[in-house]
């Protein structure tokens, strides 16, 4: 069992004590009355005044299934398994296509969905992307009612329409 | 008295004369799991005689995630954003700590510049925990600004943090070999910038908060963990330091890199009250802070241009084998205890030394005799972080 040490204090102690307490305790009001006009604002009013995004900041992961090759090394890579790919090959004669870094698009993307619910935001699927087709996007305002919400197919018509305003530049 | 963990019966209930005459019995009083002075969800189950503490005990586990087995089920690189999050106050140490026992099992050789930036990142890191320490403990004492005042430098570095590896607080940065990327200058200019101003702002809270007689009054002889409790359940880090023992692995056992930087180990002295106490504690981060910044100048100094990632092979694979690696967090001294089995991707087992359990497992020895507003200033003043506490 610890020891506690109980002080006894004298009548004079006692006041010195006090008036340290109020001397030190005025000692650092004046450093945050200080504020008042020595320092300008830290806050950021953040629906009207936004802070620019560094470059390499991780939101929302994006897929240019244009140029996607279904490697599925991203969803092998994934450390919580939150990225749902499908494809099947194409029909015979058909003319393959390349991506815009040259590689040929051999299989036919039928299903690319990440569950942004579970994903972690880690960024170890967009490394190993050959292509570099998957990217975090810096969108991160994206909250939903329900869980199902948080799925994103990327080959669904309204996400390639947004493409532009959700791509890094 | 029906305790649950075996910690022996108090050895007498009642502390106050008084009330032993009257008969008076203990009052059971939890305080968590949802308390803003447990640091997260941790309860603490109090056996109360009218305000004084007569028996304390914790109960873990309300943060288990399950880290340990789900790290035997993912490849060695994916388990990086799970070590994040066991102190998520100081990722990028958890993340060095875990790459540190990858690269010396696999024999990698880390670039030079690699290290330093380490070195850099995690000294960053260190000052950016201890501030929150500061600033949480201030508010669990009554005193609010100072966490405004912690938490505007604090998010200096999460901002370049967030530049330099794209996140703000779960980092996975610092990887197998080497770094994911690399400081420009106009960054480390910035760093040398914040340094300059970090040391200014460390006299403002020593004014602000350390000088201040309340504060003094509240943490002073409080809690005291004196050198032998500290030796005999384990403890280390600031609570070691804060009992007198100058035991820092960053000099005792230097890794990486840390054996060429000239820098010292504060330790707790009797300024105020007795050693070991809340007061010493609380010191040894702040003073710990200037050290860092001491470290990070000499950092940029010795920086060159170089690579960052070392040569690891695309598919790793493990030899046979175990290894126990651990460093100095911010808390003290993590331990990656890491078993592997021949052509395996993942690991056979990880086991986590996590400073913060000690910590919490000392609070049922330190507790009794307390007042209740006392024990909040103890459980401050060891800094816990419940992710790594319960992994």
């Amino acid at each position: 069992m610890s020891a506690q040490v109980h002080q006894t204090s004298s009548l004079k102690e006692y006041f010195a004590a006090l008036a340290s307490g109020v001397f030190t305790s005025l000692k650092g009001m004046w450093i945050t009355f200080r504020y008042v006009w020595a320092v300008k604002p830290v806050s950021i009013e953040y629906p009207e005044v936004r802070e620019v995004l560094p470059d390499r900041a991780r939101m929302r992961l994006f897929n240019d299934v244009q140029n996607c090759i279904s490697c599925t090394q991203c969803a092998m890579a994934c450390p919580v398994d939150c990225i749902y790919i499908a494809s099947e090959k194409f029909p015979e004669g058909t003319e393959i296509k390349k991506t815009s870094n040259g590689q040929p698009i051999r299989l036919h993307l039928t299903q690319f969905t990440i569950d942004t619910a579970l994903c972690c935001y880690c960024g170890l699927c967009t490394t190993v992307c050959p292509t570099e087709c998957l990217t975090h996007s810096h969108d991160f305002e994206f909250s939903a009612y329900t869980i199902d919400q948080m799925k994103y197919d990327y080959l669904a018509p309204d996400i390639i329409a947004w493409r532009d305003r959700i791509v890094k530049s | 008295m029906q305790t649950r963990w075996d910690i022996g019966e108090p050895e007498k209930p009642t502390i106050n004369q008084d009330t032993e005459q009257l008969k008076s019995e203990l009052l059971v009083l939890n305080m968590g799991p949802q308390h803003p002075a447990t640091h997260g969800v941790l309860r603490i189950e109090i056996w109360t005689d009218s305000e004084i503490v007569a028996h304390a005990i914790p109960h873990v586990g309300y943060l288990h995630r399950c880290m340990e087995k789900h790290a035997e089920n993912i490849d060695f690189r994916g388990i990086i954003p799970f070590v994040d999050r066991l102190d998520y106050l100081a990722a990028m140490n958890m993340e060095w700590t875990y790459a540190a026992a990858l690269e010396k099992m696999l024999g990698t050789e880390v670039p030079r510049r690699a290290e330093l930036l380490r070195i850099l990142t995690c000294e960053l890191q260190r000052i950016a925990s201890h501030l929150m320490a500061f600033g949480t403990y201030a508010l669990d004492l009554g005193a609010f600004t100072p966490f405004l005042y912690a938490f505007d430098y604090r998010e200096k570095i999460l901002r370049l943090f967030e530049e330099v590896s794209g996140a703000r607080l779960l980092y996975n940065y610092i990887w197998i070999g080497g770094l994911w990327n690399d400081w420009t200058n106009e960054q480390l200019e910035r760093v040398s910038a914040f340094c300059d101003d970090m040391e200014e702002e460390a006299k403002k809270y020593h004014e602000l908060v350390s000088m201040n007689k309340i504060f003094i009054e509240r943490t002073a002889n409080v809690g005291v963990m004196n050198i032998d409790d500290c030796l005999t359940y384990g403890a280390s880090g600031p609570v070691l330091r804060g009992a007198g023992m100058k035991w820092d692995l960053r000099k005792n056992e230097p890794y990486s890199l840390y054996s060429e930087f000239d820098f010292d180990i504060p330790v707790g002295e009797a300024e105020h009250g007795v050693v070991g106490d809340c007061w010493n504690r609380y010191m040894v981060r702040m003073k710990e802070v200037v050290q860092s910044i001491r470290i990070i100048r000499q950092v940029i100094e010795k920086l060159e241009p170089g690579p960052i990632m070392g040569k690891v092979p695309k598919v790793l694979k493990l030899p046979e084998g175990e290894i126990y690696v651990r460093h100095e967090c911010p808390r003290g001294e993590l331990a990656f205890h890491l078993v592997t089995k021949q052509d395996e991707k993942m690991p056979y087992r990880l086991k986590v030394k996590s400073p913060c359990f000690t910590h919490v497992s000392m609070l049922p020895h330190v507790a009794p005799g307390q007042m209740i507003a006392d024990f909040v200033a103890t459980v401050g003043s060891i800094d816990i972080v419940l992710g790594e506490v319960d992994r």
